[in-house]
């Protein structure tokens, strides 16, 4: 078949290289999503664990500070049992543009939620939807990016609860905390990972089948 | 000259190539900033005459400086965005498919957060503030990332110290200059700052707009 040139100099080959790349690339990077599943849910059970100390703990300031960096510290010692294992694969393009996504959207709640404990603003409900507002814009980014209308779905789940805490009464925004992080955070997380799962066992069910 | 097989089975050409692409969607990144940065021009003085407005004349429908501006802002960024897609040939590369959607979720988080916050009277909270500038500076956070461009870096830390400057001071005063400096001057220079580099980056070729 031949190659006939396409404008810019562009052959025909040259752009199906291209696309295959880039095919290539969305799904290394929907895989890393999924070997990074654990983080999610070990987030969701962060928020959740937090949620549930200080409403047995009503009047610690100590609760979130001591339960997000006991996060941190798991987040940590998970990835680098990950790099000692050797379960840690190179980063193409695609992974990389989602992790900057993600890495600056921990770095961007970092920034406010530090100083928002510091000085008791947390109560405050523009606080808690802007958290929400943060996390979908990170999922809907990386969507964009890998193509993948499930994680779509997810970014639009958090931003719905975003807007439901200014509009809902109170008493009803702790509700809409634990729903958000069990459906968006534990669950995506774990649907991630078996997706994961399911695409690493997929060549080797080929291998056996074929030597049988 | 041979091609010896480096890790993962991937011949040197093919690696060279990929460099040669990436470096080549990173350059077509930047020139979309750079032709996209009206916008921040834009939105600075849109924030300004809000500001402006509420400040000086806040008997003339004062109350109202927001929700009238903001609209417009997003009215007149549809416009300019048809015409330069009409002026220019429209193309798009990865990069700057990637670029555009940080800053697409980017608009449309911040519209659903304030709209919503603007309707339920919460917009006068410092967390409110704060996030906004918060989001800002994420957005040019992941966008220096994608582009590898420093500069683009330092404005997101910008963004991010006065978000965590809003919380940290607490106050109403404290708040309003550094809204002030934050959406006025940040924004309008740094627009500034990236249609001049487009205009004198000639070297880079390719665009989208």
């Amino acid at each position: 078949m031949n190659s006939p040139e396409t404008d810019n100099g562009i052959t025909r080959d040259d752009l199906v290289q291209r696309v295959a790349l880039m095919e290539t690339m969305i799904a290394e990077g929907r895989r890393n999503t999924g070997r990074f599943g654990w983080i999610f849910i070990l987030w969701g059970m962060v928020c959740l664990g937090g949620i549930g100390v200080s409403y047995l703990l009503p009047r610690s300031y100590w609760v979130w500070p001591i339960i997000i960096a006991s996060g941190f510290v798991i987040q940590f010692a998970g990835i680098a049992m990950r790099r000692r294992s050797g379960n840690w694969t190179g980063e193409n393009i695609k992974s990389r543009s989602v992790a900057a996504v993600w890495r600056m959207m921990g770095i961007a709640i970092i920034l406010y939620a530090a100083p928002a404990i510091v000085t008791h603003t947390i109560h405050q409900i523009a606080y808690i939807a802007a958290i929400f507002m943060f996390l979908g814009m990170a999922h809907a980014t990386s969507a964009m990016i890998l193509r993948w209308k499930a994680q779509g779905v997810v970014a639009g789940l958090w931003w719905a609860g975003g807007t439901a805490t200014y509009f809902v009464p109170r008493d009803y925004v702790i509700t809409i905390y634990v729903v958000e992080m069990v459906c968006c955070m534990v669950l995506f997380g774990v649907y991630a990972m078996m997706l994961e799962r399911r695409r690493a066992a997929a060549p080797l069910q080929g291998q056996v089948q074929h030597h049988a | 000259m041979t091609n010896p097989e480096p890790n993962n089975g991937k011949t040197r050409d093919e690696l060279l190539q990929r460099i040669e692409l990436m470096e080549q969607m990173i350059a077509e990144g930047r020139r979309y900033t750079g032709r996209n940065s009206w916008i921040f021009v834009l939105w600075g003085l849109v924030d300004l005459v809000a500001i402006g407005w509420q400040q000086y004349f806040p008997h003339f429908g004062g109350p109202w400086a927001w929700p009238v501006c903001l609209p417009a802002g997003v009215v007149l960024t549809f416009a300019g965005k048809m015409l330069q897609r009409r002026s220019q040939g429209y193309s798009k590369s990865d990069k700057c498919g990637r670029v555009m959607s940080v800053w697409g979720m980017m608009g449309l988080a911040m519209g659903i957060y304030v709209a919503s916050a603007m309707l339920t009277h919460f917009d006068w909270q410092f967390s409110y503030m704060a996030a906004i500038l918060m989001m800002m500076g994420m957005a040019h956070a992941i966008s220096a990332m994608l582009l590898r461009w420093p500069m683009q870096g330092v404005v997101a830390a910008v963004y991010w110290a006065g978000g965590v400057a809003i919380l940290a001071f607490n106050s109403g005063k404290a708040t309003n200059v550094i809204w002030l400096i934050e959406m006025g001057v940040v924004m309008i220079v740094f627009g500034l700052y990236a249609t001049r580099v487009e205009q004198t980056g000639s070297r880079l070729k390719g665009g989208c707009a």
